[in-house]
């Protein structure tokens, strides 16, 4: 991949997660990038053939069913403390359908 | 000290009043704090008993508040201000402690400096010109400039150790699950880790005594009872059996580091204790870092994906909700925190997800059978918790290939890999800056750290170390 094809594979993956590396970062980028495809290609260096993977540090189940009763209770104040903006007990956000 | 002001009850408010004093006289030298919080409500209202009763405390910017700014360190939640509080600060308060201040860290708790918080950085109390490591720098540099004697961070990879050992206190990262993670802004789910910082074994028991327990809120939270730490503390280290991990002391390149160590090993056998060096398979140990940066900015770039301007945080102008959210994201995530969410998407896109996250994923579990192994046979691991002193602001930093920086540098994911607990304790000095010890244990076994801990707190003198910020 040449730097051209990387710097726009890259913005692809940024634009993907919703935000962008303008103007000269797109090159520090890309730059920082030679050392982390190095720095990731040490993991083949580990023979893994047969081996699970681990998602957890345990395996133990933690959650149990509860009872269903009702616990940590927000007031409408509390709820739409960090609103931008309300209407009549309701956020209002921006229009997403045109 | 913590209890001391525990028991001195006519003295608690004006323990605290001085805290808040001397950590605003610290501010324009070290730039510990996000937001203050005046005492005098919470010393109105103090608990009559309670572990931490009247005790200052500093609280990392990630853990809500209620009521009070909780930024994570992120211009995109500079007016975030939670509705509830976190279980640990919950836990603060049920214990009688006194929150004096929210402390400055890594954006997001991603990064080692403490360099990128949008209030700007924290500068080391041993020297202004060197940082104090992240992402829990503020937390630390506050204990370590005895403003507070104790306070609570982080950490993910290594986020409380290391500052700790660059700044000359204690830092205990606790066993995975240990203390609720409900009400902590996330970074990676599968290693985010709370603690404690003080400046002494003692206090430390007390503080993690305090914090730790089950939370059904937090769907990690350990099934466990809570022992009374400080009440099991014994440093006798006769029948104890230490491992020294050879592959980062191989990797040294600050020959006073070592001198340093081995002189506490030396003390430590002279103790009773038998302390063998033992090797981890050193192509493991190499990808120790490399698996943290793959699974560990995954889990961020999907943790962090409501950070968008529409569900939390700031919203930046724009013409339609895309809009708004790009404008949102690429304004108010500093560019290093982009980067790393971006490694996260690489690791995760298309066939990378196999090749890369799930190759990490093996890896991970090759790593928790070589230190599950090692301490099925030692009772504790022991390393230097970092190479070298702090570096300068304007240090280039290592080889990033070198062992020395895969294997030296980043041996403290081991523990948030297989969930052990792990602790920095200061250990001497090289230049005029301290240098710290990690130890760690078998999951659940704080015991035997703290013991460990103690032996070596004893060997030291350094027990209540202060930097003295000029």
């Amino acid at each position: 991949m040449d730097k051209n094809q990387e710097k726009e594979y890259l913005l692809s993956l940024a634009r993907s997660l919703m935000f962008d590396f303008p103007g000269e970062e797109a090159d520090w980028i890309v730059k920082e990038f030679e050392t982390i495809r190095k720095q990731l290609a040490v993991l083949d260096e580990v023979d893994t053939e047969g081996v699970e993977e681990a998602t957890w540090p345990f395996e133990d189940e933690t959650t149990y069913m509860r009872k269903d009763e009702v616990t940590d209770v927000l007031t409408q104040e509390e709820a739409l403390m960090n609103a931008k903006e309300t209407l009549a007990g309701h956020i209002v956000i921006p229009r997403v359908v045109k | 000290m913590i209890k001391e002001i525990r028991e001195n009850r006519e003295a608690a408010a004006e323990v605290c009043r001085k805290a808040y004093a001397d950590t605003q006289a610290l501010q324009p030298k070290l730039n510990a704090v996000i937001t203050f919080i005046d005492p005098e409500e919470q010393l109105a209202s103090l608990p009559a008993e309670g572990l931490l009763r009247g005790v200052p405390v500093a609280v990392k910017d990630n853990c809500c508040t209620k009521g009070i700014l909780t930024t994570a360190g992120s211009a995109i939640l500079r007016d975030f201000v939670p509705p509830y509080d976190s279980t640990i600060v919950e836990n603060l308060k049920k214990e009688g402690a006194v929150m004096i201040c929210k402390t400055s860290m890594d954006e997001l708790a991603m990064g080692g400096a403490n360099t990128t918080a949008f209030t700007g950085p924290v500068h080391n109390p041993w020297d202004e010109n060197r940082i104090p490591g992240g992402s829990s720098g503020g937390s630390v540099a506050l204990v370590a400039a005895g403003a507070v004697p104790m306070a609570i961070g982080s950490d993910t990879g290594d986020s409380i150790r290391k500052p700790a050992a660059w700044c000359g206190v204690i830092g205990v990262k606790p066993t995975y699950g240990l203390i609720s993670r409900y009400g902590c802004v996330p970074y990676a789910s599968s290693l985010d880790t709370l603690g404690v910082i003080t400046r002494s074994v003692e206090d430390a028991c007390i503080a993690l005594q305090a914090v730790a327990g089950r939370d059904s809120r937090d769907m990690t939270s350990a099934d466990v009872e809570i022992p009374d730490y400080l009440a099991n503390l014994n440093s006798d280290m006769h029948g104890k059996k230490l491992a020294v991990l050879g592959n980062v002391m191989d990797g040294l390149l600050n020959d006073n580091v070592r001198k340093v160590f081995n002189g506490i090993v030396e003390k430590l056998k002279e103790r009773g204790a038998q302390v063998d060096v033992v090797y981890f398979d050193q192509k493991i140990m190499r990808a120790v870092l490399p698996a943290y940066y793959a699974i560990a900015n995954a889990e961020a770039s999907s943790n962090n994906a409501d950070l968008d301007g529409m569900r939390f945080g700031v919203r930046e102008p724009g013409e339609t909700t895309e809009d708004i959210m790009m404008n949102t994201r690429t304004k108010n995530f500093n560019k290093m925190i982009r980067r790393r969410f971006t490694i996260g998407a690489f690791a995760l896109d298309g066939e990378n997800q196999e090749k890369i996250l799930g190759k990490a994923k093996k890896v991970r579990r090759l790593i928790c059978r070589e230190i599950n192994g090692c301490l099925e046979e030692y009772d504790a691991i022991l390393a230097p918790t970092d190479g070298d002193i702090a570096p300068r602001f304007d240090d280039p930093g290592a080889d990033p290939l070198s062992d020395y920086n895969l294997v030296t540098g980043g041996h403290l994911d081991l523990e948030n890999f297989n969930g052990s607990p792990s602790m920095s304790v200061p250990m001497g000095f090289d230049q005029g800056c301290p240098l710290g010890i990690s130890i760690s244990a078998k999951p659940f076994d704080e015991i035997t750290m703290f013991n460990v801990a103690k032996a070596v707190e004893e060997i030291t003198g350094l027990k209540g170390l202060t930097a003295e910020v000029k």
